[in-house]
């Protein structure tokens, strides 16, 4: 009945366009955008506490003591390190998949993760020497927050890399399909950056 | 989570229920939610007990974790986890499990579905409940404040109350319930088949259950004052209340986030072929740009929460101010997600107003892409306005007057669009369904509402103005007469779609009076109380405000009544409601060239867009072609699923009811007429005949119909009509209340309730004239004769003609009278033939023929110039009585002013009179 120039086709239309970045990714993409914004929340509340009340005289003086709180920047430095490193190693299991390499890609996220597990058990060693806790003044309080929530963002980031290994082992990835992982990675070196953001504005400056 | 492209090819999407009961997963919610309660407790203890903290029990501590997993208990109960953890244990999954996919029953909204349609439904229903609940907190409210003094509440519950209110219709109504109705249709507006990640949608979903369970329990133990806003320090003094609250709206804004995850990258991926962003419907757009808002946006009140959470649960110190905290900044980080949740609240409203004023102003969307950007300048610019709210709280003096400017300049994109829908309603073809009344409702209490907000925004007005109850009328009017509004609009726009019933349209449009009327009798002396001086957030007040609080506690019972009349239409049309027909609006996007409700994957194949959304009045535009798959025909055109039943006997061949079938097709090329025509116990040949003439008029016309004469009585006929095919609409002709008897038997009625559909009654006027069977596929044959009118051996000759072909007849009785026409004799003889005549008109009605007559005074040569002149006729048939000599003589005079039309001659034995057949 209609007259217009439409060709009258039974079979469905190809689909011409081949998204340029899978579902997946871009999801995770977004996410991090939201978590981006969790942190950047966080930051705020320390930046508001150290530069609008504390004027900047960072980190405030303990009462109990009459000296400065102090951060174990040198512990820090070299557990930032372990992290950074894991970002490579991640990078380079993804690597060794696109060779077509699996068993490299395994090797690959074990080293990921136990770096990962390290950062996280020096950090909680970290947390029970302290000398302040985070009821002492804004500043334990954003410390911990910070720390904690980012320490958090590391437990999810590693859950997510052992899903992803126990996937590997059973031979769900391929150089075509590794959407997951490649998803992970990228959950994990924003757990990295954050990690170097915090390390410099928290712990450096 | 599913990485693969988009475009699933037609695979057997075959969805078969789960074989698990219902009770099975309600059981397990049942356990596990309750376990993971206690594993809380023992978490939270044994971490205490391992750190030696002092003291052992601390109550907030205790119930903020172990509520916090109660909710993951609910969640993982009823089974939002089971596809992820098994897929984490590393076994065996399908990518594209469509197990929990669809509805069969009720049973299946009930459970985990990943169906984006039941999910949609699941959330309009739900955050229905809430907005309820939400509604009696408010008329609670109104209640303790229908007069000065302290009535039913003290001033702590008082606050509880407001605030309670407030986070119910902020978190549980509005922002879920625009989330529930793009989940409904959006996917089908861009032609997919669902969302990206259905899993994770149906997540989204189910984690309001549990946030909204504990918000609305937090009441009861323990009311929070702080309002909504949750401002430290008044905040961190609350009870378990306050924590409840704080993890009830973690989840509720977790889902959020999820669910605009999942449009952000159903719209990027998910398109169909041709749908290209600047042929996105509005809703679309609008969705777009809020889920950027939340994604972006809803970190920041969950953190602010969580550092509220901390402060008075844990004792840190983030907005105390004695221990190096900022007061203030709890402020900046809440506003800085909460004024874009303003835009999250109203966005996709304005998206629902843009579908709904295009659809019943028949006019292509003014400014379309001026909408669109606007949409999206909104969202930007709102996120550099939030410290507007501060104004007065003390924070830095600096920000004041950016803040102001920015805020007055949303000003600009919002005008533009309030300009845009006043452009698209301009000269529009408007139809005031109740959709549109709340359209237009919306531009009207939204103006008003943005007007003040411009105000508002105006930093010496706000510091004369802040905490009175003008914020609070403003506030409702951008709430309730903006957000409220549209999802009113949405819900009935959309309520055919959804239930595939029709909502009865005369209570939509007394629900909407009395919902406006109320609203605006409520929230707008509220305007003048605040420029008074009356605080908000008070229970009492001075005596100088009792008169206009006692009317506004009295009007605020219309809204009352009105939602209950809604809740009765809704609930009733859905039960019972006629069914609907796939476009009742003749909207023009996608979601309206599908079945209502759509089928379960929405489309066979997919769609291909080649248009704009909105070209109405635009001849032989479209905005999409859906396909059907090889078996059912190619390409479906809508002719051959959308079907009118036309219902009727005698009055078939009439012309209203042929007028009334070609007003209905002239509306949309696609309806498609099935006649069906009861003859138990009547003449089945006349009625045969009836039918082929009027299925001869409609061909002529292009117009798409077929029929059959049942031997079934009227009702029994149309049902057994719409049993056979879809039928999207009726139409019954009867004869008017005195002469019929199908009304008298209450056939229309029996039908409506027989047929569930849309049934529209035509009454026809006997005997009327029959122009509408002037069409050349009907033969016309002029009947000249006097005496041999109304004989058997006529009719039995007409009626033999009929059966060969359809045909129409003009009776011409020639009176032959010789003389002046003023005498006594001409006036007997021409009511003697007029009579003949009109026997005649009868005989052949009854026999199924369309006939009209006209008595000549002269004789049959005379008749035949009038009849050749006048009537263009096929053929004259010159019926004489035998040994009628007056006629028999005059053939050839009758044949010489036929001129080229065909004469003949037929001789009737006139001593039986003609009876009607059948009778």
């Amino acid at each position: 009945m209609s007259t217009e120039a439409i060709p009258v086709r039974a079979a469905p239309p190809v689909t011409d366009e081949v998204p340029r970045i899978s579902q997946g990714m871009l999801a995770m993409l977004l996410f991090i955008g939201s978590e981006v914004m969790l942190f950047a929340a966080l930051f705020a509340a320390y930046f508001f506490a150290r530069f609008n009340i504390a004027d900047n005289v960072w980190p405030p003086v303990d009462p109990a003591t009459g000296e400065p709180f102090e951060l174990p920047i040198l512990m820090t430095a070299v557990n930032t390190a372990f992290l950074v490193f894991s970002s490579f190693t991640v990078w380079w299991a993804e690597h060794r998949l696109m060779h077509g390499d699996r068993r490299g890609m395994i090797r690959g996220l074990w080293v990921t993760i136990m770096l990962g597990a390290t950062f996280l058990i020096i950090q909680i060693n970290e947390y029970a020497h302290l000398s302040f806790s985070p009821q002492d003044q804004a500043f334990g309080s954003t410390f911990y927050v910070l720390t904690g929530a980012h320490g958090l963002h590391v437990f999810v980031g590693l859950s997510l890399l052992t899903v992803m290994l126990i996937r590997a082992y059973r031979g769900d990835f391929s150089p075509s399909f590794a959407t997951p992982l490649t998803a992970a990675s990228a959950y994990w070196h924003f757990v990295d950056v954050v990690w170097v953001l915090l390390f410099i504005l928290v712990y450096l400056l | 989570m599913s990485s693969h492209a988009p475009a699933h090819a037609a695979h057997g999407h075959d969805a078969h229920s789960p074989s698990v009961p219902l009770s099975y997963w309600w059981k397990r919610v049942g356990w596990m939610t309750p376990a993971f309660f206690a594993a809380g407790l023992v978490i939270v203890w044994f971490v205490r007990a391992v750190f030696g903290m002092d003291p052992l029990w601390n109550a907030e501590v205790y119930y903020t974790v172990a509520t916090l997993l109660a909710g993951f208990g609910f969640l993982t109960g009823i089974g939002c986890f089971d596809w992820w953890l098994k897929y984490a244990m590393g076994r065996k999954v399908d990518f594209h499990d469509h197990s929990f996919h669809g509805a069969t029953s009720w049973k299946a909204y009930f459970r985990v579905n990943t169906d984006h349609k039941v999910i949609g439904t699941q959330y309009v229903v739900l955050t229905f409940i809430f907005f309820i609940f939400g509604g009696l907190f408010a008329e609670a409210i109104r209640a303790e404040l229908a007069e000065p003094g302290q009535q039913f509440v003290n001033g702590e519950q008082y606050n509880g109350l407001f605030s309670t209110h407030a986070v119910i219709m902020i978190f549980l109504f509005v922002i879920p319930m625009f989330a529930g109705l793009a989940n409904y249709v959006l996917p089908i507006m861009i032609g997919a088949k669902d969302m990206a990640f259905p899993r994770l949608n149906a997540l989204s979903f189910w984690m309001l259950v549990p946030g909204g369970v504990m918000i609305l329990a937090s009441p009861f133990v323990g009311y929070f004052s702080a309002g909504w806003t949750q401002y430290a320090p008044l905040a961190i003094q609350g009870g378990t209340g306050v924590t409840l609250f704080q993890i009830g709206v973690q989840f509720a804004g977790f889902s959020s986030i999820f669910t605009a995850i999942n449009f952000l990258v159903t719209i990027a991926t998910m398109r169909a072929p041709g749908m290209t962003v600047w042929r996105m419907p509005l809703l679309v757009w609008a969705n777009a740009t809020t889920s950027a808002l939340v994604v972006f946006g809803t970190p920041f009140v969950a953190a602010s929460q969580f550092m509220n959470l901390f402060d008075r649960v844990m004792g840190t110190n983030f907005f105390d101010a004695t221990q190096g905290g900022d007061v203030i900044a709890y402020q900046h980080i809440f506003w800085f997600y909460s004024h874009p949740a303003v835009y999250i609240m109203m966005i996709p409203g304005f998206g629902i107003i843009s579908e709904v004023l295009a659809t019943f102003s028949r006019k292509p969307v003014f400014g379309y892409r001026a909408l669109a950007m606007a949409t999206v300048a909104i969202a930007v610019l709102g996120f550099g306005v939030w410290a507007h709210h501060m104004f007065t709280s003390g924070m830095a003096d600096w920000l004041r007057v950016p803040m102001m400017i920015t805020t007055v300049i949303i000003a600009v994109p919002t005008g533009i669009k309030v300009f845009s829908w006043l452009g698209t309603i301009w000269r529009g073809k408007l139809h005031l369904k109740t959709p549109m009344l709340y359209a237009l409702g919306f531009l009207f209490t939204f103006t008003i509402g943005g007007l003040s907000g411009v105000f508002l925004g105006t930093v010496p007005i706000t510091i004369a103005t802040t905490d009175t109850y003008f914020i609070v009328a403003h506030i409702h009017y951008v709430f309730v007469g903006g957000s409220a509004f549209t999802i009113f609009a949405g819900i009935y726009y959309w309520f055919p779609k959804m239930t595939g019933r029709m909502y009865n349209e005369r209570l939509g449009a007394w629900q909407f009076w009395l919902f406006f009327i109320g609203f605006n009798a409520t929230m707008y002396p509220m305007h003048w109380l605040g420029l008074q001086g009356m605080p908000r957030r008070v229970a009492d007040y001075d005596e100088r405000f009792a008169e206009v609080n006692l009317v506004i506690s009295v009007a605020s019972i219309l809204m009352v009544i009105s939602t209950l009349l809604f809740i009765y239409n809704m609930v009733n049309s859905w039960i019972r409601g006629p069914k609907a027909p796939w476009n009742p609006w003749r909207g023009r996007s996608l979601e309206w060239l599908v079945s209502s409700p759509p089928s379960i994957f929405n489309f066979e194949t997919d769609p291909l867009v080649v248009g704009g959304p909105y070209q109405y009045g635009i001849e032989g535009a479209r905005h999409a072609v859906v396909y059907a798959p090889t078996e059912v025909g190619g390409e479906l055109t809508e002719a051959e699923k959308r079907t009118i039943l036309v219902v009727a006997h005698e009055t078939l061949a009439s012309q209203q009811l042929v007028d009334a079938i070609r007003r209905k097709a002239a509306e949309e090329h696609y309806w498609r007429f099935t006649i069906a025509v009861p003859a138990a116990d009547r003449d089945k040949r006349a009625a045969e005949r009836r039918l082929q003439t009027v299925l001869a008029v409609l061909a002529e016309d292009g117009i798409d119909a077929s029929g059959q004469v049942y031997d079934l009585g009227p009702v029994e006929a149309a049902t057994k009509a719409a049993s056979e095919e879809t039928i999207q609409g009726a139409i019954v002709a009867t004869y008017s209340k005195d002469s019929s008897r199908w009304l008298k038997q209450d056939v229309v009625d029996r039908m409506r309730k027989s047929l569930r559909s849309d049934l529209t009654q035509i009454v026809v006027t006997p005997g009327e004239v029959v122009e509408a069977f002037d069409a050349k596929g009907v033969q016309h044959v002029v009947v000249i004769g006097r005496d041999g009118l109304s004989s058997q051996g006529l009719m039995a000759e007409l009626e033999r003609r009929a059966d060969q072909g359809p045909l129409r007849v003009t009776v011409l009785a020639a009176a032959g009278i010789e003389g002046p026409a003023w005498t006594d004799e001409a006036n007997a003889l021409r009511e003697d033939v007029g009579e003949r005549a009109g026997e005649t008109l009868g005989l052949l009605l009854l026999a199924g023929i369309p006939a009209e007559g006209e008595v000549i005074d002269r004789d049959a040569p005379a008749a035949a110039r009038v009849a050749a002149e006048s009537y263009s006729p096929d053929l004259i048939l010159v019926a004489s009585a035998r040994g009628e000599s007056a006629i028999e003589n005059a053939v050839e005079a009758v044949r010489e002013n036929a001129g080229i039309v065909e004469v003949e001659h037929f001789i009737v034995d006139a001593e039986a009179p003609a009876a009607p057949m059948g009778s």
